[in-house]
């Protein structure tokens, strides 16, 4: 146990350091360059094609990420007891804030392959193109959302240190600090992330809008970081690298927390589509028809039942939201299944650029990459840091929950 | 640093014996009414008198009685409706989702709320009954199979309505009721009275606190709250489906549930502290509805402002970005149109003055929040009155658009309801335990036993 | 005083949490089974300390849930697909995300309703006022601020020394036996309720009679009655013409009628065909028809041997040439129509029943003039039935 300078005894947690097994770092380097070399031999066949599958891999990471670094927050602004003995896991998944900015790279040039407002002629010859273009051009755009990601980056680095620093200090004004800083990022995070989801997803569809949109990148957003959270949680603590406190109650409310949000996304969805699929005004119908032809028939009628039926079967009883395996199950489920989400949210965008849809190998190959990075750089932090925020004041009472 | 996050706050000040709290928690019950509770039960009373004769006024003479013409065919009967809902969506968001969130702060206010939900949403059913002109027709709403051989329309968001304010009250009353019950019953076991005895044995149904019916008493709870959470959103998201399933611009917005929700709780919070604010004074009940609930309610209600403040900015762009000139004129003419006077004030009572919510001085300052949640529902009423009034009176036909000027009738039924509003809490709180019994003894320090939980290991 | 009583059990009060857990464990472990615990509020962990199952209320929620979704689901696609079809704003007749939102809400409505009064009614076999637990000094203390344990007399190891000195070790403190209440003798034709219910139906009846025979009567509920309405014979001030009662515009069609388009045609062989299939069936309701309206004149047969035979007009042979010759429309047209002196039989006979009668007429004709290939279908079914086909 590491001692502190204050000479506080340390909050008593049971908790004892373990090296995660080295192989892991090793998994996720090996998936990490696999789908890299995978990618960009995809990316050296059809360009075009591949600047689609990385956006979609794109919006999975940026889910991942930026999802859990807002349950991080979301602990500390609400007060939250029973999550800080996950908080930990939440911050290692977020690690891929500050990365961001790079990985969006390969993305700003190739914008004309993925938005047809970037196509000057196309946006003189339609009058609400040439509307939106003030907002629309891609000097503002670039602007706007390299502003986003070095917010997201500059929240991560404060969060992450100060929750870090608390377990050497013990000193509890951190936890005062993290929570202003908490309320200010969920505040910026509201804004960040609709801009971000009008952005690179409802702006592809040349005519679409929709209000709830940012709403809902949201709900999926949160949906994967618990997922991700949950699986490593239970992993790590079914194999004794957290401590043994933790009980089904945690579990439970984990599981819980799933449950919620997968209602609240169908919640979510649903708004969307019934008002628009009542009104059935041209503009705002266009979204579902393009899927609702062809294969993405059958992937949105897939997503209905794999993104909200299935998950919200399984988790109903109580005696899943306990039971590790079930846990693990529902949370490599949803993970898959945000997947598809993201999939079904651009890939569609395809024809409004001239393309022609089919599945292709292509879509899978960042996929991969982005499960290694998360991987590798959770093994890697977790071999610097403790798996559990120890010095945290509320530690003791999150251990101690019971429901 | 003075805060220490390692203990937890006790919820109750000075922790009071188990039966000091229930002599304190039925004292307004064993007394006789105040002065000051006549003289409030008279006002009230003269209010609800006044809208019942405008109500009066209207069956009889038909709606021409108020301001509504064509196009603003909805005014002052179906904003009042959408407020009232609103005002009801807090008692249900205290006692079922604060309940599965384990704040146990809410304790002390759940049963108060819960009441203010129920009749909330009476005053709220009233106003489509009454809108039609026309109410001994309701009946038809119902799916029976009626001489006319025609059913109700089911695609039709009025009639999903219907369905869904009609669940939430009883689905409330039930929640309310079970959770009413042992109170009862420790009503009834310390009552000297025969005829009140008598009446608390039947309500109470016989109740005897036993253990093993607690079992299935605390797992009903839960399930209860369990799907009370979902109900509670979708009341307010069926109504705001009234207005976004049609084409008219300023209603057709699919942000509209998450919003009209967000709306509902913030204006439903500032309603419960209103009232609380005068309840916990007039009943010396400070140490068991503490300054930290009032400062918890008043965080919630900065939460759920700022919602609303993120939506009226999405709308904003949206209606830009859309490039539809019908939704960016609407949103115009919103603000800067013949009903410009209702937006600002909805946008300064809904945005600006919860802001200041910021500053823990004014969250901990009660004049100041009271101040601040009157504002709040002022803010909410006229939220509904622009969505509805505004985007009706100036739609897509320039030749057929209309001001809308209210008449005394319709301001004598938004006082009425008001009144009937303030009768039924006032008679609540002196025939019912404002706070729940049962609840707030298990909540208090010690009450539960210390080494407790340790079975779960197995 | 009490020993003449039934004995429902001995009961014992404590003063912590902790005390009461610990003795429900003790009186859990002696072996007893019935037995309860009474406390003001829910204690934590008592259920593992009594060794209760936990709650299987889920179930009926989970059961009713499920079931009200299914039956309104059903229900709203039968009122408007199948009751009465409606096609509204151009939606299918099964739209689903319609019908999302009243699912959800009596889902909620039937779940909630089934748990509670699952859990009241059945499980809890409340309400139980005459309990002999009611009234005790017992309950007025567990219902306030003591917990509570008694021991039932029901139980199989119940001594009531031993249960007495069991509680005293564990710290119980007054210590009370508690009886049955004596029973009460409720006889239902006391001339009170007799009274009463006089009362009740004298009140019920004449409310009602007002109600529906006077405040019915009275405005706003008259609107139906005094409503502005024109009257079918009376005078009209507005139209030119000064009659209330309108005749419909040019070109109005009634509801479930076609109109005849051939009216003044002679012959409508060319646009006018039979639709029917010569069924069994459909033989039988032209009989049936055949012999209602056209038998009077034409004869049973067709033959025109009818009580009108040699008389003027009588109703000539269906089996001559010239009628044999005729197309089914034409006949459909004469029986449409009417010819020479026949009348009009459309407002008589359907169109399926013409169309019927004329399939019946064909019937009779062949039968007059069989082909040598009817006898031989006849022996052939004779042969495979072994019966005589004419029966």
């Amino acid at each position: 146990m590491p001692q502190t300078e204050s000479g506080k005894p340390v909050v008593e947690s049971g908790y004892v350091k373990k090296e995660l097994p080295k192989n892991i770092g090793t998994i996720g380097m090996s998936l990490l360059v696999l789908g890299i070399i995978l990618g960009t031999a995809s990316y050296l066949i059809d360009p075009a094609r591949a600047s689609f599958s990385y956006l979609t891999s794109f919006v999975f990471l940026v889910c991942i990420g930026i999802g859990s670094l807002f349950l991080v927050s979301l602990e500390y602004a609400a007060g939250a007891v029973w999550s800080v003995p996950f908080r930990r896991i939440s911050e290692f998944l977020s690690a891929s804030v500050p990365f961001f900015l790079i990985l969006a790279l390969p993305l700003f040039f190739n914008m004309h392959n993925l938005f047809i407002w970037t196509n000057p002629a196309a946006v003189a010859g339609d009058a609400v193109l040439r509307q939106r273009a003030t907002y629309l051009n891609i000097p503002f755009f670039i602007i706007r959302d390299v502003l986003i990601f070095v917010i997201w980056a500059i929240f991560y680095y404060v969060l992450i240190k100060n929750s870090r620093k608390q377990d050497l200090t013990l000193d509890q004004s951190i936890t005062t600090r993290n929570i202003k800083f908490s309320i200010a990022f969920i505040v910026i995070f509201a804004f960040s992330i609709s801009i971000f989801s009008f952005d690179w997803m409802m702006s592809m569809t040349p005519h679409w809008f929709s209000t709830i949109f940012g709403v809902y990148l949201f709900s999926d957003a949160v949906w994967v970081a618990l997922a991700f959270t949950t699986f490593a949680a239970v992993t790590l603590a079914e194999r004794g690298y957290l401590t043994s406190k933790i009980k089904k109650d945690h579990y439970y409310s984990l599981g819980t927390l799933m449950f919620a949000f997968t209602v609240f996304w169908a919640y979510i969805a649903f708004a969307q589509y019934m008002l628009q699929w009542y009104a059935n005004l041209p503009e705002e119908i266009v979204y579902f028809q393009q899927r609702w032809t062809g294969v993405w028939k059958i992937i949105s009628l897939a997503l209905v039942i794999t993104h909200f039926i299935v998950p919200f079967l399984l988790l109903i009883p109580r005696s899943s939201k306990t039971n590790p395996k079930i846990l693990k199950f529902a949370a490599i489920w949803i993970i898959a299944v945000q997947f598809l989400d993201s999939y079904w949210l651009v890939m569609p965008s395809m024809v409004d650029n001239g393309l022609t849809f089919h599945i292709s190998w292509m879509d899978f190959t960042f996929p991969i990459a982005v499960i290694g990075l998360i991987i590798y750089l959770f093994s890697l932090l977790a071999k610097k840091n403790n798996l559990l925020a120890i010095g945290d004041p509320k530690l003791k009472r999150g251990l101690d929950f019971r429901l | 640093m003075t805060k220490d996050y390692s203990v937890e706050l006790a919820l109750i000040e000075g922790n009071p014996p188990l039966r000091e709290l229930d002599d304190l928690i039925a004292a307004p019950i064993d007394t006789r009414p105040s002065h000051k509770y006549n003289i409030a039960l008279a006002i009230t009373g003269g209010l609800l008198l006044i809208g019942a004769i405008c109500v009066g006024l209207t069956f009889y003479y038909g709606i021409g009685m108020w301001g509504n013409n064509i196009p603003v065919a909805w005014a002052f009967d179906i904003t009042n409706f959408v407020f009232w809902v609103g005002i009801g969506h807090a008692g249900t968001l205290i006692s079922a989702i604060l309940y599965l969130l384990r704040q146990q702060w809410r304790t002390g206010i759940a049963r108060f709320a819960e009441a203010m939900t129920i009749f909330a949403v009476i005053c709220a059913g009233l106003f489509p009954i009454i809108h039609t002109g026309r109410p001994w027709l309701a009946g038809y709403l119902i799916p029976y199979p009626n001489q006319h051989g025609i059913w109700p329309n089911f695609i039709s968001p009025l009639v999903w309505d219907v369905f869904a304010v009609s669940t939430y009250l009883t689905v409330s009353l039930v929640f309310w009721y079970v959770g009413l019950i042992p109170d009862f019953a420790t009503l009834r076991d310390r009552a000297t009275n025969k005829i009140k005895k008598t009446i608390y044995s039947v309500f109470s149904l016989g109740w005897r606190h036993s253990n093993r019916h607690w079992k299935h008493y605390e797992k009903v709870y839960m399930i209860l709250a369990g799907l009370a959470t979902p109900l509670v959103l979708s009341v307010h998201t069926v109504v705001s489906w009234d207005f976004a399933v049609a084409v008219l611009p300023g209603w057709h917005s699919t942000i509209f549930p998450p919003y009209f929700v967000a709306g509902a709780i913030f204006s439903g919070f500032a309603m419960v502290s209103t009232v609380l604010i005068f309840v916990r004074k007039v009943f010396d009940m400070e140490h068991i509805i503490t300054m930290d609930h009032l400062e918890k309610m008043n965080k919630i209600i900065l939460l759920t402002g700022s919602m609303v403040g993120y939506a009226y900015i999405i709308e904003w762009f949206m209606s830009w970005y859309s490039g539809t000139p019908f939704e960016l004129f609407t949103t115009l003419n919103r603000a800067f149109g013949p009903y410009g006077w209702a937006y600002w004030i909805m946008v300064s009572c809904n945005v600006f003055f919860p802001q200041l919510f910021w500053f823990k001085k004014i969250r901990r300052s009660i004049p100041v929040t009271l101040v601040i949640v009157i504002l709040v529902n002022v803010g909410m009423w006229f939220e509904r009155f622009v969505i509805i009034v505004s985007s009706l009176s100036r739609d897509f036909l320039p030749s057929s658009w209309h001001y809308f000027t209210p008449t005394l009738v319709d301001f004598g039924i938004l006082f009425g309801s008001f009144g009937l509003f303030f009768t039924l809490i006032l008679l609540f709180a002196k025939s019912l335990p404002v706070i729940s019994i049962s609840e707030i003894k298990g909540v208090l320090q010690g009450a539960q036993p210390s080494h407790h939980g340790d079975e779960h290991d197995a | 005083m009490h020993n003449d009583k039934n004995l429902f059990g001995v009961a014992a009060l404590f003063d912590t949490p902790d005390e009461i857990i610990n003795a429900a464990k003790k009186v859990k472990s002696s072996g007893f089974k019935y037995y309860d615990v009474n406390t003001p509020y829910p204690l934590h962990g008592m259920d593992d300390a009594m060794g209760l199952k936990s709650s299987k209320m889920g179930y009926v929620t989970l059961f009713a849930g499920f079931a009200a979704a299914a039956f309104i689901l059903f229900f709203m696609w039968w009122t408007i697909a199948i009751s009465y079809p409606l096609v509204i704003g151009g939606k299918p007749f099964f739209a689903l995300p319609a019908f999302v939102p009243i699912t959800f809400e009596f889902t909620v409505l039937t779940a909630v309703l089934s748990t509670v009064f699952g859990m009241i009614a059945v499980v809890f076999n409340l309400p139980f006022n005459s309990h002999p637990l009611h009234d005790t000094n017992y309950m007025k203390k567990v219902s306030s601020d003591k917990y509570g344990l008694v021991i039932e007399a029901a139980d199989e190891l119940f001594e009531e020394d031993k249960a007495v000195s069991l509680l005293k070790d564990l710290g119980g403190k007054d210590i009370e036996k508690i009886y049955y209440p004596e029973k009460e003798e409720h006889k239902i034709f006391q001339p009170r309720f007799l009274v009463f219910l006089a009362v009740v139906a004298i009140l019920t009846a004449g409310g009602t009679y007002v109600t529906l025979n006077k405040f019915m009567y009275l405005p706003p509920f008259d609107f139906m009655l005094n409503q502005n309405k024109g009257l079918a014979q009376a005078k009209s001030t507005f139209f030119y013409d000064e009659r209330e009662m309108r005749t419909p515009v040019e070109g109005t069609v009634a509801r479930h009628f076609i109109p005849y388009a051939y009216q003044s045609q002679a012959d409508t062989t060319e646009v006018l065909a039979d639709p029917l299939l010569p069924t069994q069936k459909i033989l039988k309701l032209g009989q049936e028809k055949f012999l209602t309206f056209c038998s009077p004149c034409h004869g049973d047969y067709g033959d025109g041997n009818s009580r009108l035979m040699g008389q003027f007009p009588a109703g000539p042979t269906l089996h001559s040439d010239r009628v044999t010759g005729f197309s089914d429309g034409r006949i459909y047209n004469i029986i449409t129509n009417g010819q020479n002196v026949m009348p009009s039989y459309a407002r008589q006979i359907t169109r399926e029943q013409r169309w019927a009668i004329i399939n019946y007429i064909r019937v009779l004709q062949r039968a007059q003039n069989p082909k040598p290939s009817d006898f031989t279908d006849i022996k052939e079914i004779n042969k495979e039935s072994g019966q005589n086909a004419s029966n």
